[in-house]
């Protein structure tokens, strides 16, 4: 009788356990079926292809076409990539090889802070503080220096005022990534063998040569889902982005414009927009979700292969 | 050769001293960011920002502070933590423990890893169309909602990996006195992962706190005290948000406040729970 | 003891993990193109005195030695010792095999492109001429474009001796290369050691005394950071002086 209670009731929490983990699936399913039910009128409208090529975006005339966001989305992400990836392995690096050990750790958890940081914070001081410097330092030093080469000269010359543009949103996206990559890549170099990297020192190499031929290329799968982690996060990334992308409907010209993404857009009209509009939102968040969702699995797929092999 | 070897001896000095730029870019950043909340938030930082609600701008001789974006943000922040961890800590439970060797179970805990980093915007306009839209306006309970989904997955993996971390021979030492599973789950396993679980739980309080994009489109925001989780509901994030983009430079100077509080409550939690775990699991 | 060609002279060595003194005033003659075993008890300095023949120990900090290594009419302990160009000079293999992440033909070019040697042709004949000294030829020679992760355990050890033999360097540091080999390739292992010594010296350290006995010409004991006793193996097996190498030889500890 007691032992029948007792699996009873084992059988009812392991039951619970299984629900409970379960929303997580309910949950990334509710996400899906919610953004094609809410984007369907948009893609009814335009088809999907048509939708992504469209460049306008005009309340007037009721045209919504997601060119613009997504290129300002895939734009910021890549630039915010090409800064952060040499950034943040020189971080592990020193990290890993070259810091005194009793400064390790506080680096580390400093470079780390720097992911706690809430991301309206990075906007703020994006749009107050790092803004305006760029303005009157990069800015103009790159418009002084290209901005005279006949024909792409326009493409480094700065046409709008505040400093907000994809230029500056591309670099505080960078610092926001950083830890990211520089987490994993330090987690990763750590657990190069060290008898591996005496062999190297063994034959002669200089640090630089055994980080270079012995270390990567050891830790090549880890830094790589590093990096393929941390450009899904950079895809999806809000607040500051739209603190400083400046949110303009328009052609890009130069690298110096405000532009959109679609994470901005969604922040800054999701609550005005109605029809139309609101289902073309939808879709680009569905398109967000879908582009996240793939980054990321492929980053797991991508370790789970290499680790087996 | 001397000259070959000269430059592998200069390459490495070149690449070591950029490596060291590369974590003083970092760290230089960290603090420039950091200072720059201190120096316009300090100066804000009165007993009125907690007592008083936001005044109406322009007005003369009106003082304000954030009171109703405390209280909001503590009810949203408790509503997450009330849906979301029960749910992680059972989820985590059965990946850790019934689901080890299942298909589901490590499909599942793959799946959070993933949702971890889904984008929150997302996650608002999810919970827009299922608790705003049909409810006919923001409510506080949607916020609460969206900023539940975001905590689910982090308290879901840590709870797997901190129970993953009790011994299994801790369990067959409890199986071996005649205990049924869940006991042995609810009596040795939670005990032994409890601090892990407990400085999880509150990281992920550190992350959600500082959540802006979710709640614009679920809680949104009010400028008055409220109790009324049925409607619109303050954050001090969205407050931030709306503030700063005003014309107002009283209103601006609210938004630093907040965010200076903020930053500061993240920060505290984020090193306070770091060194735990590091001390928690030295060995 | 008669005169002797040396290659490196210890005198008074000292070194210090921190507070721990690892090796205590050793002072030994390493004679050219022999094989010198160091053998002792776990813990008693060998690998340690190994180590501080290429400046190993500069890698990670705290640690300290004092005294002499004559290397070539040089003390290599010397602050202004260029340890890069020390340790090509004098190569190293692990108690485990340490191929690269890369090829096998990048393995072994490795130090070669490191010494600046870029001709192909050269790279090729000298890559060759390396693994066909270390008996791997037969084994490796049609896929030298394969990951050297495929290789064996033995097949690997050998193939990081012919990276260390590629580079030309005056002294080989074997720090018990075969304590993660099947008895097979420890065979082959120890042949190698025995054929390359007339273009190479040896230092070995291991655990195996009958090891040390078919393969060296000289065998230095060490227990507790000290050198014991330092003569011609033959001797030290058959006529030890000292009574603790005896026992340590016989069996008896350790």
């Amino acid at each position: 009788m007691d032992a029948k209670r007792t699996r009873a009731v084992n059988g009812v929490f392991s039951g619970v356990t299984f629900l409970s983990s379960f929303t997580v699936i309910m949950a990334v399913l509710g996400i899906f079926a919610c953004l094609c039910l809410e984007s369907a009128p948009a893609v009814r409208e335009y088809g999907f292809f048509r939708f992504i090529t469209e460049t306008r975006w005009d309340y007037a005339e009721n045209v919504f076409g997601g060119f613009r966001p997504l290129a300002g989305t895939v734009l910021t992400s890549a630039g915010a990539l090409l800064i952060a990836v040499p950034v943040a392995i020189g971080i592990a690096v020193f990290i890993t090889e070259l810091c005194p050990s009793f400064l390790k750790g506080s680096i580390s958890m400093a470079i780390e802070l720097l992911a706690a940081i809430p991301s309206i914070i990075y906007g703020m001081w994006g749009l107050f503080t790092f803004a305006p410097l760029i303005e009157n330092t990069l800015q103009k030093w790159i418009g002084g220096t290209f901005g005279q080469i006949p024909f792409i000269g326009s493409f480094f010359s700065a046409q709008y005022a505040g400093g907000v543009s994809i230029f500056t949103a591309s670099l505080v996206l960078s610092i926001m990534i950083v830890p990211y990559i520089a987490s994993i890549a330090r987690d990763t170099f750590s657990q190069t063998p060290a008898i591996l990297k005496e062999s190297a020192y063994g034959i002669g190499a200089t640090k630089w040569e055994v980080i270079r031929d012995v270390v990567m290329p050891y830790c090549k799968t880890g830094t790589n889902s590093g990096i393929i982690i941390a450009a899904g996060r950079a895809l999806g990334e809000t607040m500051a982005i739209a603190y400083v992308i400046g949110n303009r409907h328009g052609p890009l010209n130069s690298l110096f414009d405000p532009y959109t993404t679609i994470t901005s857009v969604l922040a800054n009209e999701f609550n005005e927009a109605s029809g139309l509009h609101m289902s073309s939102l939808f879709l680009l968040a569905f398109i967000l979700f879908i582009a996240n969702f793939a980054t990321l699995t492929a980053a797991k797929i991508y370790i789970r292969k290499k680790v087996n092999r | 050769m001397i000259t070959g070897y000269a430059r592998r001896k200069i390459t490495n000095a070149a690449a070591l001293v950029l490596s060291a730029c590369a974590a003083a870019l970092g760290l230089f950043f960290l603090f420039y960011i950091l200072a720059d909340v201190l120096r316009h938030g300090i100066m804000s930082i009165n007993l009125k920002l907690f007592t008083l609600d936001a005044a109406p701008p322009m007005m003369a001789g009106a003082e304000g502070g954030l009171r109703q974006a405390f209280a909001g943000q503590l009810m949203l922040t408790g509503g997450a933590v009330l849906i979301g961890v029960p749910l992680g800590i059972l989820g985590g439970t059965f990946l850790a423990e019934y689901g080890r060797f299942s298909k589901i179970g490590r499909f599942i805990s793959g799946l959070s890893d993933i949702t971890v980093s889904m984008p929150s915007i997302i996650i608002g306009t999810f919970i827009y169309s299922i608790l705003v839209k049909p409810f006919g306006g923001f409510n506080g309970w949607a916020g609460a909602a969206a900023l539940a989904v975001i905590m689910l997955p982090i308290v879901i993996r840590t709870t797997e990996e901190m129970m993953r971390l009790v011994p299994w021979t801790t369990r067959e030492a409890a199986f071996a006195l005649g205990a049924p599973y869940y006991k042995v789950i609810t009596q040795v396993v939670w005990r032994g992962a409890a601090a892990g679980i407990f400085t999880g739980i509150l990281l992920s309080v550190a992350r959600v706190a500082g959540e802006t994009a979710p709640l614009l489109f679920t809680s949104f925001n009010n400028n008055f005290l409220t109790f009324d989780m049925s409607g619109p509901m303050p954050s001090l994030t969205v407050t931030i948000y709306q503030y700063a983009a005003s014309p107002y430079e009283e209103w601006v100077k609210l938004a630093w406040a907040a965010s200076f509080v903020i930053t500061l409550f993240i920060l505290i939690i984020n090193i306070l729970g770091r060194q735990f775990i590091k001390w928690r699991y030295k060995n | 003891m008669e005169q002797r060609d040396v290659i490196l002279r210890v005198r008074d060595l000292n070194f210090y993990y921190g507070k721990k003194h690892a090796v205590q005033g050793v002072s030994m003659d390493v004679e050219k193109n022999r094989i010198t075993a160091l053998i002792g008890p776990s813990g008693c300095g060998k690998t340690t005195l190994l180590r501080c023949f290429n400046r190993m120990h500069d890698l990670y900090a705290g640690n300290r030695h004092e005294g002499e290594i004559i290397f070539k009419g040089k003390n290599i302990l010397d602050k202004d010792t260029d340890v890069t160009s020390l340790r090509s000079e004098m190569g190293m293999v692990f108690q485990k095999p340490t191929p690269f992440p890369m090829t096998i033909f990048d393995n072994i070019a490795y130090g070669l492109r490191l010494k600046g040697i870029k001709n192909k042709t050269e790279l090729a004949d000298r890559i060759e001429k390396a693994i066909k000294q270390a008996a791997l030829w037969d084994e490796v020679s049609d896929r030298l474009n394969t990951s050297a992760g495929g290789l064996s355990g033995g097949q690997q050890q050998r193939l990081v001796i012919a990276r260390a033999l590629a580079v030309e360097p005056d002294v080989i540091l074997f720090d018990e290369p075969t304590s993660a080999l099947d008895p097979i390739s420890t065979g082959k292992i120890e042949e190698l050691m025995t054929s390359i010594k007339n273009k190479v010296t040896i230092v070995i350290v291991t655990h195996n005394m009958q090891q040390a006995a078919r393969i060296s010409d000289y065998t230095a004991f060490m227990y507790l950071g000290r050198l014991v006793e330092y003569d011609k193996t033959d001797v030290m097996f058959t006529a030890p002086n000292e009574k603790l190498t005896e026992d340590y030889i016989t069996g008896r500890f350790g």
